[in-house]
């Protein structure tokens, strides 16, 4: 995937190769593969709520945590991100495939 | 991220991104090795005839037809071994005998079909016109791979975290107890009812509930719809917050000694918290390895009993101890059959019976039941990024399957299938939701239920009892 001049590169589960590499306009770029045609604010709270525990704690957050950072309930998540907060929204987000059955 | 085969994955075994076994590694695979001689026995491990018949039956080889995703030429890869160390001639005349070296390069291109060429579903044995079953074949080599130290990286490190953490996703203890008590205020919402919560570490209850650890970190509905079930029958339940992982990665790894570790805790905990019986959250390989495979790597019977949810929930809607309105699920539903939970666990008719009962439109996808093609997730595939493509392509047939049935939502009772089930709706463009049966029991609940004795409650119940 090219976007503004950088080349990303995907797993094979297509999560990125490279995190450092992400920025806001390749997490649009991502979200419009995920059927996400315009990043909504929620979106975009969901988002951030991923980054910043995973930048503190090397790990993909709960959906708790997740939900109640973001401020969105548990069905809405779903509805935000329909491959759900693991392959949708950490995907978005940059971040490597969480371990175990996802 | 593409559909399409690239040349690497399509599978040169030297490209693997295995590491090389040492020489201790090379000993342990021969033991096992020797080992399933006596158990196993001879028979089946030379037994294949490469007749052909089993072919069409494997879903990675209908996808992707080469000579290696044959079921028979993925066999034939312990069967060489075999044939070198205990066979008169393959002792003396290894290359007359079609016999194998048990090298670090064997070991990788063994690593290769029974991790990466195969999920374990063993739809190959029903094929079989001598009654063989590969799977077990298969399954030697994983043992080997594993005395090998050869576990591809993902499965190694669910293993790890299973047995560091006491769940495969290294959920820590007070995270368990947050989100329970999060979802307890959801569920108190949704049913009107403040008595109604996830109950974690209760001595004394009569049930004690195994889920999988991704309905805790990432897909919580169906936990919540179950807690929601559970309060509406007025079962005594309790989750553990130290225990309460209902898969085991040692099973897929072909490590028994992880396998049974995993298993006697869980046993220990629901003894030590007082529980009557052991109900097991939708999970195909967890059902079989808690249902069938846990005594045998216990060596003894349970002290309590055990069985499936589904078999739970058909028992509320049996005894009326739940009400449901199909009306509330008017979508049309079909059901994905997961191989460790019906061709290899033997539970095949409950979810249907539940689901026909609470949806109005229910179809079957063909085929189904015991001869059900596999999702293309199992096995421990969906922990392997490795073999993600290949994954996701061998997972067109089930496409195909459901695509067929017209459905809007598809039930599976595995949360493993659910994964792989939701990534193919998205790369096939099927549009499908994935749910779990107990979701859509818990949509369909009538709650607070009308006064009415039991039995009288769903005109259907009566209908399909025997007189």
């Amino acid at each position: 995937m090219k976007v503004h001049g950088k080349t990303i590169e995907f797993d094979a589960e297509g999560f990125m190769k490279d995190p450092a590499l992400w920025d806001e306009q390749v997490a649009s770029a991502i979200a419009r593969e995920e059927g996400i045609a315009e990043m909504s604010d929620k979106h975009w709270a969901v988002v951030n709520a991923i980054r910043e525990y995973w930048k503190e704690e090397d790990l993909a957050p709960s959906v708790r945590v997740l939900c109640q950072e973001a401020g969105v309930s548990v069905r809405e998540i779903y509805k935000l991100f329909t491959a759900g907060p693991a392959r949708g929204a950490c995907r978005v987000a940059g971040l490597p495939k969480p371990d175990g059955c996802v | 991220m593409t559909v399409a085969a690239t040349a690497r994955d399509r599978g040169d075994p030297h490209e693997l991104p295995t590491s090389l076994p040492s020489t201790d590694g090379l000993d342990a695979a021969r033991g096992v090795l020797a080992r399933a001689v006596g158990g196993l026995g001879c028979f089946q491990l030379d037994a294949c005839l490469r007749c052909g018949l089993c072919n069409d039956a494997c879903h990675i080889y209908l996808a992707e037809p080469e000579p290696a995703n044959l079921p028979a030429a993925k066999a034939a890869q312990v069967t060489r071994l075999f044939r070198r160390y205990h066979t008169p001639l393959g002792r003396w005349l290894p290359r007359l005998a079609g016999a194998h070296e048990l090298n670090a390069n064997a070991l990788r291109e063994l690593g290769d079909a029974v991790y990466g060429r195969c999920t374990a579903c063993g739809r190959c044995a029903l094929a079989c016109g001598i009654g063989l079953d590969l799977r077990d074949i298969l399954r030697v080599g994983r043992q080997m791979c594993a005395a090998a130290g050869l576990v591809p990286d993902g499965l190694e490190r669910t293993v790890k975290n299973q047995l560091e953490t006491g769940n495969q996703m290294a959920i820590a203890r007070e995270e368990l107890l947050s989100t329970a008590a999060w979802l307890s205020e959801d569920l108190q919402a949704e049913m009107g009812d403040p008595a109604a919560r996830v109950h974690v570490d209760e001595k004394g209850k009569r049930v004690f509930y195994l889920v999988n650890p991704r309905e805790v970190k990432f897909f919580p509905l169906s936990l919540l719809a179950a807690a929601g079930v559970f309060h509406a029958a007025g079962e005594s339940w309790t989750m553990s917050s130290r225990f309460y992982d209902v898969t085991n990665y040692g099973f897929y790894a072909g490590d028994d000694a992880a396998a049974r570790e995993l298993t006697r805790r869980v046993i220990e905990e629901a003894v030590a918290l007082g529980a009557e019986e052991i109900v097991l959250s939708e999970c195909g390989h967890g059902y079989r390895s808690f249902r069938w495979e846990g005594p045998r790597w216990l060596g003894r019977a349970y002290p309590l009993a055990i069985r499936s949810v589904l078999e739970l929930l058909e028992e509320y809607l049996d005894t009326g101890r739940i009400r449901v309105d199909p009306a509330k699920n008017p979508a049309r539903v079909t059901l994905h059959d997961p191989c460790n939970l019906v061709r290899l666990g033997g539970l095949v008719e409950p979810q249907r019976r539940v689901l026909a009962r609470v949806t109005q439109d229910f179809v079957e996808m063909t085929p189904n039941r015991a001869q059900n093609f596999c999702c293309g997730g199992g096995g421990g595939m969906l922990s392997m990024s490795e073999y993600g493509e290949r994954r996701v392509r061998s997972g067109r047939i089930k496409a195909d399957q459901i695509r067929a049935t017209g459905a809007r939502v598809v039930a599976t009772p595995c949360h493993n299938c659910a994964d792989q089930l939701l990534e193919l709706s998205k790369k096939y463009g099927l549009g499908t939701e994935i749910q779990a049966v107990v979701e859509l029991v818990y949509s369909a609940l009538v709650y607070p239920a009308t006064r009415e004795p039991p039995g009288a409650a769903s005109a259907r119940t009566v209908a399909r009892l025997p007189d």
